[in-house]
């Protein structure tokens, strides 16, 4: 798999942007940058960031 | 939750209670925590911990006459009792420093006297001194020590009391005999030790032998003079001035919650089988060498009650006895108020619920009774994780609403019997239930009833869903005439005994146990028998599948430690995968051994695990035991056909199960990456909705190589699919993966 394919937006057809986006869990909310379509704001998480950093912060908001 | 709700769980643990020694001895010495340190070596923690309770630790190591040896559990198996005075007095020659720890406290405005300086008022003086307290010690000979003066050992003992007076201040008036307490105006308390034959000053001899008050306010009284042995009447000087320091505050003398004075040993550990070792012996008659210390110190049981970390991974991958635990899950409820913020997550989501701790704890504490019981408030008040269990409650809503089905035998309307497999047992293998239903219905007049026992909201600590699948299948059971349950799952069974114990029960083994035209295939010509938690009480149940397996040829042994968690139970996977995968591992290699199981669990743990394993009903029904467990998808298409096939076979109506518009996608899925989906409970079907949702939405990435990636949010998770539309119309599965995390993309 190669883990650095590059993504654009399928429905605006618009290469993504780093851009902040909001995330909540169990009754948090932060912000974090992610790539983003400029346009309609769907963001993209990748399988490492999901099953690393995410998961992570995932298991701290768990144990509070 | 009330402290004492969580704590009744736990109330009768004994651990961290004081050992048989310590109990006996007068200073209730922590003699575990010291023989622990001494036997690695650790002269000065060990001494401190033996200074803290023995006062004058020379005095003490040469004089205590030893209750502690007569109490040894070392005894027990035939050695010799631990040398303890042997002991003490290598830790006083190791330890490196032995000098007293000043305490940072504010001075007291309370002051008083003591009168004699023999080993009782010196303990007390001292006692009070640490505590910051205006102490005057009365002595009429011209220096400390009483009794102990004519001592031939008095040189070291005078040494010992110096060293211990040099980190307070306490005023000694030697030479100098009271003659009335009257001279004494001026002083907030007394304290008369004036030594055997001693003046009482006119007070009664007695005295209240737990407070040590006299008949006059203020004025203590202890010791020799009131015929108290030396070890006692030194304990007792720690004792008065903690009772002191009530009276100080509140006028009245009050003796502490927990002093150190001997009490009865209630609880004793058995320790048959140990090794014996013998006494240590010193090669110079001047004392034990460090080495010989050390070897003579760890030849201590450290007696203390660790039997259900012993026999729980989940209990040593924590370090929580359960005294903590009942503490900690109602600080744990209180978390995010301002009261606590500490949380047992972790824990509480981790156990088993396998009552394998109930089962091997000499009192019966049931360590999953609390850890249930704090997911059953966690549930209640919103503070459970829903992540940790999402998955089994949608396989539960599913087995409960989809894949149910209830039928009397055909023709009937009621029934004498009503055979339950279990959600997960057609599921995985169709056939066993299937075929079990013939061969039971052929047999006696038996209906069938394909749904779950409510495990998963059990688990989940969900009462409410729980109790309302309780409520259907009672109405049901009713309906057909109070049938006879007929189990194949050990859980179902226990499950049915807690919230239903109205309803009569059986095993199909037992049954087919019983009936010798049952001769089962012999997958194996030894194996062990793999016996799930669940039927740990269930001898019946047990003894059935030993009775099946030999009548097939197999040699059956025995696993040394038998009903332990496959590491199912509880649903605890997600909540702790390495926890999960260190139990699973261990149950996997408790035997070089196919294993014969006769719970769907243990079975689909054991598969994933790669350990050759066969059901019991793979057994009975011919069924090659090599199959690999089918994927969580088929589970599901099993469920259903079982439900297809046996309404045709009673009711002779047509099966249709609902429809979705993305049933008709076609995944193509690699045999890795297959594993990988379930071993993260990926489902298929969750895959094709998120694809059929992104192509109804447009909504989705595209990479230059033509690799889309969408994702969809189904209950509590966040789907994402990485996939390639191939040229037959079918979608290449490149990647999955699940986060617990919600984004918001106006944010």
């Amino acid at each position: 798999m190669a883990p650095n394919r590059s993504w654009k937006c399928a429905k605006c057809d618009k290469e993504l942007v780093l851009k902040k986006m909001l995330f909540s869990y169990l009754g948090h909310t932060f912000s974090h940058e992610i790539m983003r379509c400029p346009t309609c704001g769907n963001g993209l998480i990748p399988k490492e960031l999901a099953e690393g950093r995410m998961a992570e912060v995932e298991a701290q908001l768990e144990d509070k | 939750m009330k402290l004492e709700e969580s704590k009744a769980y736990v109330d009768d643990c004994f651990n961290g209670e004081p050992a048989s020694c310590s109990c006996a001895c007068p200073f209730g010495i922590d003699i575990r925590s010291f023989m622990e340190r001494a036997g690695k070596g650790l002269w000065i923690r060990a001494y401190r911990i033996f200074r803290d309770a023995a006062v004058f630790p020379v005095i003490v190591s040469r004089l205590c006459p030893q209750p502690c040896r007569e109490n040894c559990q070392r005894a027990s198996i035939g050695d010799e009792p631990l040398a303890l005075r042997d002991l003490e007095s290598a830790c006083i020659r190791y330890a490196i420093n032995r000098r007293p720890e000043k305490y940072a406290i504010p001075p007291k405005p309370q002051r008083v006297a003591v009168i004699g300086a023999g080993p009782a008022g010196l303990s007390c003086a001292l006692n009070l001194a640490q505590k910051k307290f205006g102490v005057t010690v009365f002595e009429k000979e011209p220096g400390w020590g009483g009794a102990l003066r004519t001592h031939p050992d008095f040189p070291a003992f005078d040494e010992d009391i110096a060293l211990q007076f040099t980190a307070v201040e306490t005023d000694f008036a030697f030479n100098r005999e009271i003659g009335s307490l009257d001279e004494l105006e001026g002083f907030d308390a007394v304290y008369v030790a004036t030594g055997k034959n001693g003046s009482t000053f006119g007070l009664p001899a007695g005295r209240d032998p737990e407070l040590m008050t006299t008949s006059r306010p203020g004025v203590f009284m202890g010791g020799a003079v009131c015929g108290i042995p030396l070890m006692e009447s030194i304990a007792e000087g720690a004792l008065l001035s903690r009772i002191m320091e009530a009276f100080f505050q509140t006028g009245k003398a009050t003796r502490p919650d927990s002093d150190s004075a001997a009490t009865p040993c209630v609880h004793y550990l058995n320790h048959d089988g140990e090794e014996k070792r013998p006494l240590v012996t010193m090669a110079s008659p001047d004392g034990y060498t460090a080495d010989e210390a050390k070897a003579e110190a760890s030849r201590c049981f450290r007696c203390d009650c660790s039997a259900c970390r012993d026999s729980c991974e989940m209990i040593e991958w924590f370090r929580k006895m359960p005294p903590r635990l009942g503490v900690e899950v109602y600080t744990d409820s209180q978390a995010g108020s301002s009261l606590s913020k500490r949380s047992l997550t972790r824990e509480t989501y981790s156990c088993n619920i396998c009552g394998k701790c109930k089962s091997v704890c000499p009192v019966g504490v049931d360590l999953g009774a609390l850890m249930r019981f704090s997911r059953e408030e966690r549930f209640s008040a919103g503070k459970n994780i829903p992540a940790f269990h999402d998955f089994w409650i949608r396989q539960f809503d599913f087995h409960s609403s989809d894949a149910f089905f209830t039928s009397p035998p055909e023709g009937r309307t009621t029934c004498e019997y009503l055979f339950f497999p279990g959600c997960r047992l057609g599921a995985a293998e169709p056939d066993h239930v299937l075929k079990s239903y013939d061969y039971l219905r052929e047999k006696r007049d038996t209906g069938i009833m394909v749904g779950c026992c409510g495990a998963p909201a059990f688990w989940a600590g969900d009462k409410k869903r729980l109790a309302d699948n309780v409520e259907r299948i009672r109405r049901l059971w009713e309906d057909m005439g109070r049938p006879t349950f007929i189990f194949a799952c050990a859980y179902c069974k226990n499950i049915f005994t807690l919230m239903m114990p109205e309803i009569e029960q059986e095993s199909i083994y037992s049954l087919m146990a019983a009936d010798q035209s049952i001769v089962p295939a012999r997958p194996f010509e030894d194996a062990a028998v793999f016996d799930p938690c669940t039927a740990r009480d269930d001898g019946t149940m047990q003894e059935s599948i030993r009775v099946l397996a030999e009548r097939a040829g197999v040699a059956v042994a025995e696993l040394e430690n038998p009903n332990r968690c496959c590491g199912y139970g509880g649903h605890m996977r997600l909540a702790n995968p390495a926890l999960y995968d260190e139990i699973t591992e261990h149950r996997r290699n408790a035997s070089d051994k196919p294993y014969i199981v006769y719970c769907a669990n243990c079975k689909a743990v054991f598969r994933e695990k790669s350990k050759v394993c066969a059901h019991i009903l793979d057994m009975v029904h011919g069924i090659a035991p090599g199959n690999p467990s089918p994927t969580l998808w088929f589970q599901k298409k099993n469920a259903l056909e079982v439900k297809r096939t046996l309404m045709k076979e009673l009711t002779g109506e047509e099966f249709v199960p609902g429809k979705n518009e993305w049933d008709g996608i076609r995944l193509v899925i690699g045999p890795e990456l297959q594993e990988e989906l379930d071993r993260k409970l990926i489902i298929e079907e969750d895959l094709k909705e998120a694809i059929w949702r992104a192509k109804q939405s447009g909504e989705m990435f595209l990479s230059d190589d033509n690799v889309f990636l969408c994702s969809m949010v189904q209950s509590v998770l966040t789907y994402w699919v990485q996939y390639r539309e191939l040229d037959s119309g079918e979608y290449e599965i490149l990647n999955a993966y699940i986060h617990r995390m919600k984004f918001n993309r106006e944010g």
